[in-house]
């Protein structure tokens, strides 16, 4: 068998442990070094795992996905997320579907400080489904409005999918956090322009809140100010170079807990949970990246990723239209596998492929976020669906995934946007002269 | 209580314990970042080694939490094939899977040995405050122990369910 050929079976024998349920890292790892070992030879496959396992767990670029987690858990624990949702309510929570608009706008403040869909999602689900509940707001627009507005967590830096891309293509995380503002601030935009529109044709989707006074919506503002300085302290530090992107998330998260002993919200328990919580997830994403390694070196003994790049530079189609069909298989690899698997997976073999088609790196970076934001509300592996599934069990599945459907409608149409408009990414990074 | 009851529970008290050493990783990385922030830009005094003391804290915290993380379920795996399938496949697939995974960990259990042993023979050591580092690479061994052990009760249990189903 050719080297190829080989690579291309494993690929596929990748695929079937993945349909077979073997966790992402374990298989990508395992197969990695099985295809490894049949090329080159078992000794070295052997020895390059240990390698690359000890490598990676101790890689100090790698820390900055740990420390940005933490940021976000202790976030929560320290009560940020519920000041922030308390805020826009107030703002807004008074106009009709205000509190599902109050919500798109926490989710956004808290993407500011958090860089998970699912943590986002699962820390504004618990406050605002409640509330809307209460009102007697629509089950399909509420869910939808929380799951699809998670979404942003990603986009809105920090973001874990832009950390791991500018890892795995070497590209700068200030810059890919920065690229991810303007798109951002635009996405949350266009989720309130959708709820407003939902709002405006059906008033019973979405009745108003409780109105508040002016005095009470200034006095609000009180709640989103310890969200404003992290974000500032981190993405800022980021952006003036003041901080290295671990320097910046581990002061976020010391700062975050900083926050929640002035707020005198954080527990010890809290305190303890938030930990492990982030342990885990930094572990998760850790074990995927150290498995993609392992892939990644079968790969390249393979020749796959170059000789797939050389083929598509070969082919009578403009970039544009390849670029299409990149995305397109991203959309459609979001619907069965989890976002940060299919990104970690997929980057070693398309990134080249779009170097040769000379896109800008960070551009892609920002376009793969969004489709990884469809891939995480979208049937059947639809994380954010599963996690407001488990904050409203009495809300069938099939009801949270038609509310998320005007919600991908702009997640669509701010790619095509984004597509069509490449600067609305690139503007601000192209400002950083490091 | 059966047999397997008794090795689950076992399993999570091992595990967890593991997951307390690191998530103390975790937290040095986070305070040692944040010293070294400060006194660097406030005193001129950056945490000698700082990035040494977080590179390996990092390779502690994940590697002792694997096996909890891998109980609960926070490894990602694509679920919606196999629950279409009867409980009984599942079940079988369920087993064999875990038995990859179970020869996977042994592999690196041994392999992480041995990369221990050669770091030891050359006296390889951190880049900046000299920490010899075989002893992690034990470690990280030592820790993917309870990972297959964690792997061989989910084979048990699977076949289990294809007799019992």
């Amino acid at each position: 068998m050719s080297a190829v050929v080989t690579g291309l079976v494993g690929i596929v024998i990748l695929l079937l442990l993945f349909l077979l349920r073997m966790p992402v890292g374990f298989a990508m790892g395992f197969v990695g070094v099985v295809g490894f070992a049949y090329l080159a030879d078992p000794g070295p496959a052997l020895s390059l795992l240990a390698q690359d396992i000890f490598e990676q767990f101790s890689s100090y670029p790698l820390s900055v996905i740990p420390m940005f987690i933490l940021m976000g858990t202790f976030a929560f624990a320290s009560g940020i997320s519920r000041r922030l949702y308390r805020t826009t309510y107030t703002w807004v929570g008074g106009i009709r579907g205000g509190l599902t608009i109050a919500t798109v706008l926490a989710c956004a403040g808290f993407a500011a400080i958090c860089g998970s869909t699912a943590a986002t999602a699962a820390t504004m689900g618990k406050i605002a489904l409640p509330e809307m509940k209460k009102y007697k707001y629509n089950n399909t627009l509420a869910t939808g409005t929380v799951a699809a507005s998670g979404t942003l967590g990603i986009l809105i830096p920090p973001s874990t999918i832009l950390i791991v891309y500018g890892i795995l293509t070497e590209e700068s995380i200030g810059k890919l956090f920065i690229a991810g503002v303007l798109p951002g601030i635009m996405l949350s935009l266009a989720f309130v322009a959708v709820v407003a529109i939902l709002c405006l044709r059906n008033p019973q989707l979405g009745p108003p809140g409780t109105p508040t006074s002016f005095k009470q919506k200034v006095r609000a503002v009180n709640g989103i100010i310890e969200a404003i300085i992290l974000f500032v302290l981190t993405i800022g530090g980021l952006f003036l170079g003041w901080f290295s992107p671990t320097q910046a998330g581990a002061i976020g998260a010391g700062g975050a807990l900083v926050i929640g002993l002035v707020r005198r919200q954080l527990t010890w328990r809290n305190f303890f949970e938030a930990g492990k919580e982030g342990l885990r997830t930094s572990c998760m994403v850790l074990i995927i990246i150290t498995g993609a390694t392992v892939f990644g070196h079968f790969m390249a003994i393979s020749t796959i990723p170059f000789a797939l790049a050389d083929w598509i530079k070969s082919l009578p189609i403009p970039p544009m239209a390849l670029m299409g069909v990149i995305i397109f298989l991203y959309f459609i690899g979001g619907f069965f596998m989890d976002s940060m698997a299919l990104v970690v997976v997929t980057i070693p073999i398309f990134f080249p492929v779009v170097m040769q088609l000379g896109y800008d790196p960070i551009w892609f970076g920002v376009i793969i976020v969004l489709v990884a934001e469809m891939g995480v509300i979208t049937p059947p592996v639809g994380v954010n669906v599963f996690v407001i599934k488990g904050i409203a069990p009495d809300v069938p599945l099939h009801v949270i995934f038609r509310g998320i459907f005007p919600f991908l409608i702009a997640l669509i149409m701010m790619t095509a946007l984004l597509l069509a408009f490449p600067g609305i990414a690139v503007f601000l990074p192209n400002l950083i002269t490091y | 209580m059966t047999f397997l009851e008794k090795f689950d529970r076992f399993n999570r008290r091992l595990s967890g314990g593991f997951e307390i050493i690191g998530l103390g990783g975790l937290l040095v990385m986070m305070v040692i970042t944040c010293l070294d922030v400060f006194g660097g830009k406030f005193f001129r005094t950056p945490v000698y080694g700082a990035l040494d003391i977080v590179m390996l804290c990092q390779l502690v915290a994940i590697s002792f939490a694997t096996a909890y993380a891998l109980i609960i379920g926070r490894h990602v795996s694509v679920e919606f094939f196999t629950a279409l399938l009867p409980e009984r496949l599942q079940a079988l697939i369920d087993a064999v899977i875990s038995f990859f995974g179970l020869i996977f960990y042994v592999l690196i259990v041994w392999r992480l040995i041995v990369y221990g042993h050669s770091l030891q023979i050359g006296g390889e050591v951190s880049a900046t405050i000299r920490i010899p580092l075989y002893p992690f690479a034990y470690g990280i061994a030592m820790a993917g122990v309870p990972v297959a052990l964690v792997l061989l009760a989910q084979i048990l249990k699977a076949i289990v369910r294809m007799v019992t189903k």
